[in-house]
Order: structure tokens, then C-alpha cells, then sequence
């Protein structure tokens, strides 16, 4: 029995193929424009052979770096990537030149014929060589060499206290890049308009942000850049941060007057765009003979790729979690992030957390183990309650906690009946069962205001018109956006038309990322909602000639007079005010941490965060002994997000971030080696099939966040981070393989069976 | 045959004549001339599905055909399965079933389940899955997208829900 | 992405096409996406030409023609009858879309070390029907495929059909391809075996190929001779699994190691114990 939900406001024009993204706008007459990219991770740019190419018929344009105005630097937080390279390539996507032309053939055709001279030069590929003596520099000149940033953040004296544990584990835990594979390459459009405003629109999470890095990578002023933000076709963080922006803005810099359109392939996308970062983390966690937690160490080393994206703040938020949802009185957390040759590391659902969570869990089943402890119940017995302080010293907040969603996995059937399952294992086949916990906070953290205006209108027929200002990746945020102020304002979803992110007319917002989008843009539509609620009481009652307009109530398309019966119809009101008296906007920024524990003081943005949504997942694997092929067969989630707004919204969420988590655990594998990605399509970086997961079953708690609109926190991570450390439990469960990397491959499980029959 | 010829084909129920140089892909025909954007290009290598449209009923990767294979066939794309204020009952079952995230692979996917249930009117959910493993999806889990074509298959045999 | 198209409506007017050059284009799975890396060329349809799909059958043959499509093909009824041992590898290759325009011929003519219909047509013993100008020819597909994307074809021939000698019914087919997801995978190992068992269950006649593990399809004939006489049992099965090992020669690719393709090739029989 499935449930259903009134459809979400997008779902039929995306089902009908009547939703317009990004990438189906082609204006008529629009011109062209594409990249050439170095292919090397690392040299020095001798000459870029342009002629040839600039001869095809229907080359408009071809830029290098001597054509970009302003700083040439793009970046969220660092500006340190270039536009256009002009000296130096730091790794395979580093655009080298950029072409404007009439026709895809005719771009396609100049981009094979422009050829650059670029001398090999000596790269570094994993951040411990990066931070060695000797490592070549990614900048050279740079203060601090290839050493990005580092942190710790700790609570009393953790090497003191591990030599005082009765049982101490260590190990060392590797996660490797991730594509975000969204189906809807990264694409936009750019004119420059004769009254000098830049009209762009792009697939993006950040609209509003975006207008900033333009400006500084171009020397344009922000204020002159319009950015609009339809419907993506998928984000995950991987539009988070310029992607086509400046380059688009460039094109239509040199090339004014006309549309000018990109769109990435997905061969490069794969060479160019951001990824998930690579992670070493180094463990040691000490624990009593009950299994107690005391104290833990841990050393996080993120490769960043060469330019800095949001590298430190995936890092603080990743040491931020390494404790995982438990209490630890003892803690020393540091990190390093490196810059390297490989591909750029940017945001991607999870943002560090994954890494931290993978490293956290898979040593405390190296506990278990040693405690001959069911895995459910150390954690269990370990599980951060509100009230209590987490790994970095900041207090847990009321609410539903992680070991309700503990007990909740463990009370289902599929923990209970494990063994009765793994009984009944066809031939050539082992099945195991893992159950591990994780939490995900929401939010920017201290440093950075996570805010977000919306605004709100009364239309001339009275129905209303929803500014959204933060882009829909996918996560239904704006339709979660209708339901929220349906609900404030009583009227049917029907009545709200919603406009899409575009900063020449929405109030403006931080990104479409971080778990925080609906929470913040929510509160502040809430916030909207409740002026207007309250401005067509005020309003109506002149008309009702009512002195209380408190009683007053609104109904379906009318405020009404319950002591009289009369009613003003909305379409009245929207009839009668004038245009800025039917505009309603309001603000919110998310709460941050009072009394931040003093630790993790390298962080000026992300840290500490206040709200956490936590959960617990539970996996069933097979495991072919003649093949050591893997198979997810039984996925369970539970998690605390708050109230629960739509259940089906819900679900979504922890599905398709259960499946990125499943597809990170046993395929997805982009074999950089040097700096080059092997695995550079769709036919070798494998993201899962409809035939490779199960029925993955959620089960979202009662709970209720205060400070949230109607009492929803931000679910949008919390799911990705189960099935790669539940998937590596049940390996061990299923053939003693005690995996510390992921993907985890069907040869090392064939290995471990042998290594068992030995 | 080169330069621009002639082809003619039906598209969604009516007769359509295009010139056209028949070595254009059929997906950038649909998209391009024809302003059919519901087939989207997210990989062209024939990997992911999201192109896919029913040629004479069977489901095929418009990425990989050339225009000049669209003579003389029968075409259905997504916009032609159905409309907002009409949609044919997989589009309905996919928005009413949460099986919509960000859409980008909804319209190929309501393509290759319209040709699973002409041939299987009562597909289990191993079936479905099976039918629906070349189109990818990296938004759902798949979890709900089954769960639609499950539901639309019994609103299709008249069962109520 | 291609130079010019042309449409051939018979195969006399296929032969001066590809007599200037152009290539012959059967589904446009294998050849299109070809296209995109090695640049534009001139193509010629291959699905206006009557008389090269559909499965028949002629005196002790099956005959498929060399454009039915796999998904025609898999749920073909003499086909599921005959040749269980094919269906059963259609039913995995690509993806149902990838079935729906990919043909048996284009499988065969692409000749990836990896092609799922080729074990099963290995160890059905098939013959290639291939034609040109000066007619019709056939040759056992072993001699036809030469090596990784090579084949005894000139650019003027091409496949018009596959025949395969009437298999006796009753026998076990079996087929099993390993990739490192359940669709849309390539192979990195493959099994088919068709083994014929006496009222006793000991084997009468084995014929067992393995693909992906060296650059054509391996025939083992040493594993085939170790099974005669005996039951599928654990033992006799991992014996041959041993002899499996010994005649591939796989390569390391970023899909999987040489090694692993190695042990799994052998592994890949023990699936029949007890049968």
C-alpha cells in the first residue's frame, strides 16, 4: 500500500514534459559558446593556437585569458580559480579558452582546432604527498604551500584520556570522490542587455550568490547582473558555486547584444565539475568495558583539488560530526585540507559529514567487536540524548533523538527476523545485516547568516503569487512552499502560483543547499504569511466595518465575519489595493548556537551548528560467493526531522539519498589516477539502476522542531550517510570482510571468503 | 542523401513534414525544430534513457537515431502521452505517487513504462523494475517511480485504487 | 556526428554504398556513440532493406536474421523454445531501450570481447551468413570474429543472418554474465554452457564459452572433456572451473582486474551444481 499525496505543485508540467529547465531554453538566434579545457593536470601554458578555429564559419569569438576583465578569480568563499587560465593549469577541467559561435556544429568544429601548448609540469595527487616537503606547489607562491586550512576542535584531553580506556580501536578510513551525476548537465544563458545589465539564466543553487562571483571574477557590479533560477534537473551541491557562470558572462561580455547559451556534455561535466572530496580519516576511539565511549582522536584529510570551493567548510563541518551522534566526554578533532591536482572538491550532499560518518561508524563496529557488542546496541547505549553536549561541546537540542530512531530500526522486523533471514540464503549466497546511526545538521552555522527573504503577493484576482527565492533542485521545496502558506493562510494550493528564483524580483536568499532550504525560506514565508493574513483582516474589516479585525477569519478565497456571516471576497481586496499594499516580505535567519564552545576557532564560516536532524539505517546485503557481486536487498531508514510536513516529501528525500549512499558503498568509483579520471562516462562510473536497489522503507518519528515552520527541520542530507558504513557492517556479518574503503569491490569480497575457506 | 531533405513522419497523432538534414539526431529534431523538449539529452551515449520516445510503439533512445529513421514512423513523446489538464494516467500516477523529484527523467520514464504496460497490463514490481532498468534516476531511489507505473497499471485495468 | 545518411531500399543498392565508403548501420547503438569519439562518416541504414530480420526455421536451422532487434529476439517464442541459452543472455544485455534498436548482427560486427550474444552463439555453435555483391557466404562465428572490435568482414560485406544447427531439446542452457551493477553493465566475465545429461544426470556432450576474459570468446575445450561421464557435481564443476582458468586471458581495465575476471571465469560453472 503506497500513500499518495496531493501532487506537488511542479509534478504534472515535469510529468507532461511541459517544465521548462534551463537547459530547453534556446532563445532563437542564440549563439553558442564552449570550452576548451587543458586535459593535463598540471603545466604551464606556452600558447593557445587560436587562428585556425577563429577562421571556422560561424566562429564569433575566441577568448582567452587576456580577454577577461576584473580579477579572473571565481570562488564561494576563496577567489581563486580562474576563469580562464592564463599561466598555469592545475588540473584536467582548467579552462583554457573559450569559443562563441553561431551553431553547436560550428563550436564543435573550432573547440578540435583550438589547440594549446601546454608544458607538463610536475603535479601532486593525494593530499599527505601534497603537505610533504618536496610536493610541486599547486600555487606556487601561496602562503602556507599546498596546506589549505587546518582546524581542531576538542573538548578536555583526549590523549590522556584514550590511555585510561580499558578497549582502544584505531583505523584508518578512505571515501573517495563522488559525481553527483545529475541528470541536467550544468547549462545557462547570458545577454548582455544595451542597458548594460547582464540577464542570465542558469541552472544554479545559489542565484542570488552567484551575481557576487560574477562580479568579482569580471569586475562587473553584482547590483547589474540578473540571475534567474529555473527548476533544476538535479543539484545535490554540484551547482552549488559557479559552474557556467563567469564563463557564460564573459561570452556575453565580448559578445553583447545577443542570448549566448552552454551547456555542458557529460563527458564534461565529468572532466570539469565539482566533486565530492576525497577523505583519509585517521581514528583512535577508547571506549570502557561495557563499551562506554570516553575518548576519541581523529585526523581528517580532505584533497581539495586546486582551488579552495568550500573545502575548509566541508572540512569543519565533517570534524563537526566526527563523533558521530554520541556521547564522548574526551575529543580531539583535527584536519587538514590539501590542494592537489586532482578534480576540484565542492559541495555534495553531505559535505564532509559523509566522510566523518563513514570513518565514526566503521570504528565503532571495530568496538563491537572487540566487546563482543551487537553493533544496534553500542550504539545504543552511546547515543547523544538532548540536554547532553556532543563531540565539540555544543549542547543537543529537545527533540526526538538518535536513539529513538536506534530503537525504532531495531524494533522492526527486518533487525528482529535478521537472523531467521540470513538463514534462508539461497545457494552461493551470504547475506549479513548492519544497522549504523547518523546525524546532519542544518544550516550555515555561525560565521555566515543563513537567511532568506521571501515575498508574497495578493494578486488583482485574489489569488497569490509566491516569490521563491530559493531554487528547486528536486527537493520540492516549492511546493512544500505551497503547502506552507496554503495551510497559514487557509485557502486551497490551487490559489498560489509560485515564480521561480530571479533576482531582479525576489527578495533575496542564500543557497539551495546545507538541509536548510525549506527551514529558513519557510520561516520567512511564514513570516510573510502572517502579515498578510494579518493586512486582509485589516483590510476587509473596513469593508465589513468591523472594529475587531482579530475575529475575523479567512476562508477558501474570502475573509469572513463569523459574528456577522458577512464576507469580502479576496478577489475584492486584490481588486482595490494598489500593487505595493498587496506585496507582503519578511525575513528570517536560522538561530545559531549561544555560547559557542571555545574550540574550532580557524572556522569564521560553519561552525558550530544548533539543529541536527538524526537517524538510523539498517542494511540486508547478499553477497554472491562465486562472484562477490553485492546486492542491497533490505534498506530501512529511520530518521527525526521534525513534523513531518508530507510524508511522501519525506520519503523522497531519504530514498534518493539512500540510493547516492548505496551507489557510493559498491559502484560508484571514478579511478582518478594522477589527476585523470578513468572512469569518466556513465558507462564506467556506474550510479545505480532500478534493478540495484530494493524497497527502501522510511520511517520518519514523531517530532517537532520549534523554531522551524510548523515544526519541520531540514532533511535533505541525513539520509546519504547509512548504507555506506550498514552495507560494510553486513559485509563483515556475511563474509568477514572488514572494509575501511569505499566502493567496496566484489574482488576484496571474494578475497575475504577465500581468506575464510583458508 | 545529404543537405536538407524531406521527412515525414507522425508525431503525436498528427502528420508532420520537416526539412531537415538527415544526419541531425532525432532528439535534437524533437527538440530543436519541433520545440518538444520533454526528451532531454543527459548523457548522448545511449546510457541513461532520459531521451526516450516511442518509435512505432517501442521505446528507443532518440540520442542515438538519426533523423532520417523518424520517416515514415509512428511517434509518441511524453508531451503527447498526456497533458496537464489531461495527463494519461502514468503522468498522474507519477505526480500523485511522489514519484517527481527534479523531472529530469520523468518524461523518459513514463515513455518506457507506456510501452510496458501495451505489452504487460499486470507487471509485478520485480517486472516494472526490470522495465524501467535503462532509464536512471538520480533523484528517487526508483522506490516511488515504481510504485506509480504499479498504480497506473491498476487505474489502466479499471481498478479503483 | 555522421557525414551523409543514405537509405538503401534493397541490397542491390547497398553495394555501390558501400563500395564509396559508407558504413553500414544496423541499431546505431554501437556505431553512434563510436561516431561521437572518432568523428563523422557516411552511414547506410540498414533497416529499409526487407528480408534481414525474423527468426525462422529451415531444414535443422534456426535462422535470425541479422536485424532483428534483441528485444524482438528475447521474447521470441522459437527462440525462448530453442535457443534458451540466447534468450537468456538478451535478457540481460544493455538495458530494455539498448534491446529495442540494438540486432543481433550489430553485436556481432561490433565484436567487443564483452558482446553478451557471443558466448551463447559460441557454444550453439553458430554459423554467420554474410553477404556482398557476389552473394551470400557462411562461416562459423569463431573464424568470423578476429579480435576486440575486428572481424573477417570487408567493408563491402555485411551480416545478413546468424544459423544455428537445431539444438536437440532437453539439454541444460545456461548463461550468466558478471557486471558491477544488475543493468546498463558490461560484462566483466560471462558464462554460457549447454550440456547435455544422461538419465543417469553424467554428461553426455558439454560445450561451455566464456566471454570478457581474453580478446574473442573462449571455446574450453579442456573443461568440456573433464565433465564427460560425470554428475555436475561440486568437485567435477570446479575441475573445470581449474581448466576455465588455465585458457583465459584476461586484462586488467577500469572495470575490473585481470585477476578477478580470472577467478571468476572458473567460479562462474559451480553455479550449475547439482543440476
Amino acid at each position: 500500500m503506497t500513500t499518495t499525496s496531493p501532487p506537488r505543485a511542479d509534478a504534472l508540467a515535469k510529468a507532461t514534459g511541459r517544465e521548462h529547465y534551463s537547459a530547453d531554453m534556446t532563445p532563437p538566434g542564440c549563439l553558442f559558446a564552449g570550452v576548451k579545457r587543458a586535459g593535463i593536470p598540471s603545466g604551464l601554458i606556452k600558447a593557445v593556437h587560436m587562428r585556425s578555429a577563429r577562421a571556422v564559419p560561424g566562429v564569433v569569438a575566441v577568448l582567452t585569458r587576456s580577454d577577461v576583465p576584473g580579477s579572473n578569480r571565481q570562488g564561494i568563499v576563496h577567489k581563486d580559480q580562474p576563469v580562464l587560465c592564463g599561466r598555469l593549469v592545475r588540473h584536467c577541467g582548467d579552462p583554457v579558452a573559450l569559443v562563441v559561435a553561431k551553431s553547436r556544429k560550428a563550436l564543435a568544429e573550432a573547440l578540435s582546432l583550438v589547440h594549446a601548448d601546454i608544458e607538463p609540469t610536475p603535479g601532486v595527487f593525494d593530499p599527505l604527498s601534497a603537505l610533504g616537503p618536496d610536493a610541486p606547489l599547486v600555487h606556487p607562491g601561496r602562503e602556507g604551500g599546498n596546506l589549505l586550512s587546518r582546524g581542531l576542535m576538542e573538548k578536555g584531553d583526549a590523549l590522556s584520556a584514550l590511555k585510561t580506556c580499558e578497549a582502544v580501536v584505531s583505523g584508518r578510513f578512505e571515501t573517495p570522490m563522488q559525481e553527483h551525476a545529475f541528470l541536467e548537465p550544468p547549462n545557462g544563458l547570458a545577454r548582455m542587455t544595451p542597458s548594460g545589465v547582464l540577464d542570465m539564466t542558469v541552472s544554479t543553487q545559489a542565484p542570488f550568490r552567484d551575481r557576487f562571483e560574477i562580479a568579482h571574477a569580471l569586475g562587473l557590479d553584482a547590483r547589474r547582473i540578473r540571475v534567474r533560477a529555473p527548476y533544476l534537473g538535479g543539484g545535490f551541491g554540484g551547482k552549488d558555486g559557479a559552474t557556467v557562470q563567469c564563463l557564460l558572462a564573459l561570452a556575453a561580455l565580448r559578445v553583447p547584444g545577443r542570448w549566448i547559451k552552454m551547456v555542458w556534455s557529460r563527458g564534461e561535466t565529468f572532466l570539469a565539475g565539482y566533486k565530492r572530496h576525497a577523505a583519509m580519516v585517521d581514528v583512535c576511539l577508547g571506549a570502557d568495558a561495557n563499551g562506554v565511549l570516553r575518548a576519541l582522536t581523529c585526523f581528517m584529510h580532505f584533497d581539495a583539488g586546486p582551488y579552495a570551493h568550500l573545502s575548509t567548510e566541508i572540512m569543519a563541518l565533517g570534524m563537526e560530526h566526527a563523533g558521530g551522534p554520541y556521547r564522548i566526554p574526551y575529543t580531539r578533532i583535527e584536519g587538514v585540507c590539501a590542494h592537489t591536482n586532482n578534480p576540484v572538491g565542492g559541495a555534495f550532499r553531505g559535505f564532509g559529514v559523509l566522510q566523518a560518518n563513514f570513518a565514526m561508524e566503521r570504528s565503532m563496529d571495530f568496538l563491537a567487536a572487540r566487546l563482543g557488542r551487537d553493533p544496534g546496541e553500542l550504539r545504543r547505549l552511546n547515543a547523544l540524548r538532548p540536554g547532553e553536549t556532543n563531540a565539540v561541546g555544543v549542547t543537543v537540542e529537545q527533540g526526538t533523538d538518535v536513539a529513538a530512531c536506534l530503537d525504532a530500526a531495531m524494533a522492526h522486523p527486518f533487525w528482529t527476523m535478521r537472523e531467521t533471514w540470513k538463514k534462508q540464503a539461497p545457494p552461493f549466497v551470504r547475506r549479513g545485516v548492519g544497522i549504523t546511526a547518523m546525524h546532519n545538521a542544518m544550516g550555515y552555522g555561525r560565521g555566515l547568516p543563513d537567511h532568506a527573504a521571501a515575498k508574497l503577493e495578493l494578486t488583482r484576482q485574489g489569488t497569490f503569487r509566491i516569490y521563491n527565492s530559493v531554487p528547486d533542485m528536486g527537493q520540492g521545496n516549492a511546493s512544500a512552499f505551497v503547502t506552507l502558506a496554503a495551510t497559514a493562510l487557509s485557502q486551497p494550493p490551487e490559489a498560489f502560483a509560485l515564480i521561480q528564483p530571479d533576482t531582479a524580483i525576489c527578495p533575496p536568499a542564500g543557497s539551495s543547499s546545507a538541509s536548510r532550504t525549506t527551514y529558513t525560506f519557510g520561516n520567512a514565508l511564514l513570516g510573510a504569511c502572517r502579515a498578510m493574513a494579518d493586512k486582509l483582516k485589516a483590510r476587509a474589516s473596513l469593508v465589513l466595518l468591523c472594529d475587531e479585525p482579530d475575529r475575523l477569519e479567512l476562508v477558501h478565497g474570502a475573509v469572513s465575519d463569523p459574528a456577522t456571516g458577512g464576507s469580502v471576497p479576496l478577489a475584492a481586496l486584490g481588486g482595490f489595493l494598489s500593487r505595493d499594499d498587496r506585496m507582503c516580505v519578511d525575513q528570517f535567519i536560522m538561530p545559531v548556537v549561544q555560547n559557542p564552545p571555545d574550540t574550532g576557532r580557524e572556522f569564521r564560516f560553519g561552525f558550530p551548528h544548533r539543529f541536527y536532524s538524526s537517524g538510523a539505517c539498517l542494511c540486508g546485503i547478499e553477497a554472491d560467493e562465486l562472484t562477490g557481486r553485492v546486492r542491497l536487498r533490505v534498506c530501512l531508514i529511520t530518521t527525526a526531522c521534525g513534523r513531518v510536513l508530507s510524508r511522501v516529501g519525506v520519503e523522497q528525500q531519504l530514498q534518493g539519498a539512500a540510493a547516492q549512499g548505496l551507489g557510493l558503498a559498491l559502484f560508484e568509483d571514478l579511478a582518478v589516477e594522477n589527476g585523470y579520471i578513468r572512469a569518466k562516462d556513465l558507462s564506467t562510473y556506474l550510479i545505480p539502476t532500478a534493478l540495484d536497489l530494493p524497497d527502501i522503507v522510511c520511517l520518519a518519528l514523531d517530532d517537532d522542531e520549534p523554531s522551524g515552520p510548523m515544526g519541520l527541520k531540514g532533511v535533505g542530507e541525513v539520509g546519504i550517510h547509512g548504507p555506506g558504513p550498514a552495507v560494510a557492517q553486513a559485509l563483515e556479518d556475511a563474509v568477514g570482510l572488514v572494509a575501511t574503503r569505499l566502493p567496496i569491490t566484489p574482488e576484496e569480497v571474494l578475497t575475504a571468503l577465500e581468506g575464510e575457506k583458508a | 542523401m545529404s543537405g536538407r531533405t524531406e521527412i515525414s513522419f507522425r508525431l503525436n497523432g498528427r502528420q508532420v513534414r520537416l526539412q531537415t538534414d538527415p544526419t541531425r539526431r532525432a532528439i535534437d529534431v524533437l527538440r530543436e525544430d519541433l520545440g518538444l523538449t520533454a526528451a532531454k539529452e543527459a548523457c548522448g551515449t545511449g546510457e541513461c534513457g532520459a531521451c526516450a520516445v516511442l518509435v512505432d510503439g517501442r521505446a528507443k533512445l532518440s540520442c542515438l537515431m538519426l533523423a532520417a529513421q523518424l520517416d515514415g514512423r509512428e511517434l509518441l513523446t511524453a508531451e503527447g502521452l498526456g497533458t496537464p489538464e489531461s495527463p494519461h494516467p502514468l503522468q498522474e500516477a507519477f505526480a500523485v505517487h511522489g514519484a517527481v523529484q527534479c523531472g529530469y527523467c520523468t518524461p523518459g520514464m513514463t515513455i518506457t513504462a507506456s510501452e510496458l504496460l501495451a505489452r504487460d497490463p499486470s507487471p509485478d514490481r520485480d517486472a516494472v523494475r526490470e522495465a524501467m532498468s535503462g532509464n536512471l534516476c538520480r533523484c528517487t531511489g526508483y522506490v516511488k517511480i515504481v510504485d506509480a507505473v504499479m498504480a497506473a497499471a491498476a487505474a489502466m485495468r479499471g481498478e479503483k485504487p | 556526428m555522421t557525414g551523409r545518411v543514405f537509405r538503401p531500399a534493397s541490397l542491390a543498392e547497398l553495394w555501390p554504398l558501400l563500395a564509396d565508403g559508407a558504413r553500414p548501420m544496423a541499431g546505431g547503438t554501437d556505431l553512434l556513440v563510436a561516431a561521437r569519439r572518432h568523428g563523422p562518416c557516411d552511414v547506410a541504414l540498414l533497416e529499409g532493406i526487407p528480408g534481414l530480420g525474423g527468426v525462422d526455421i529451415e531444414n535443422g536451422h534456426v535462422r535470425l536474421g541479422a536485424m532483428a532487434t534483441h528485444a524482438d529476439l528475447v521474447r521470441h517464442p522459437l527462440v525462448r523454445r530453442y535457443l534458451p541459452v540466447l534468450a537468456k543472455a538478451l535478457a540481460v544485455l544493455g538495458s530494455p531501450l539498448v534491446r529495442n534498436m540494438g540486432t543481433i548482427g550489430g553485436n556481432i560486427v561490433t565484436a567487443s570481447p564483452a558482446g553478451d550474444t557471443l558466448p551463447p552463439l559460441y557454444a550453439l555453435n553458430a554459423q554467420v551468413e554474410f553477404s556482398s555483391r557476389e552473394g551470400a557466404r557462411l562461416a562459423p562465428i569463431w573464424e568470423l570474429i578476429l579480435g576486440p572490435g575486428r572481424t573477417a568482414l570487408t567493408p563491402e560485406q555485411i551480416v545478413t543472418a546468424v544459423r544455428i544447427p537445431f539444438p536437440s531439446e532437453g539439454l541444460l542452457h545456461h548463461f550468466e554474465k558478471v557486471g558491477r551493477r544488475d543493468a546498463l553493465a558490461i560484462s566483466v566475465a560471462s558464462l554460457a554452457a549447454i550440456i547435455a545429461l544422461d538419465d543417469d544426470g553424467r554428461v553426455v556432450q558439454a560445450r561451455i564459452a566464456v566471454g570478457s576474459v581474453a580478446p574473442t570468446v573462449v571455446r574450453c575445450h579442456e573443461a568440456q572433456a573433464c565433465l564427460l561421464g560425470r554428475r555436475l557435481d561440486r568437485e567435477a564443476l570446479a575441475e573445470a572451473g581449474d581448466h576455465i582458468r588455465r585458457v583465459v586471458t584476461p586484462i586488467d581495465d577500469v572495470r575490473a582486474t585481470a585477476a578477478y575476471r580470472r577467478k571468476v571465469a572458473g567460479n562462474l560453472l559451480l553455479r550449475l551444481t547439482g543440476r
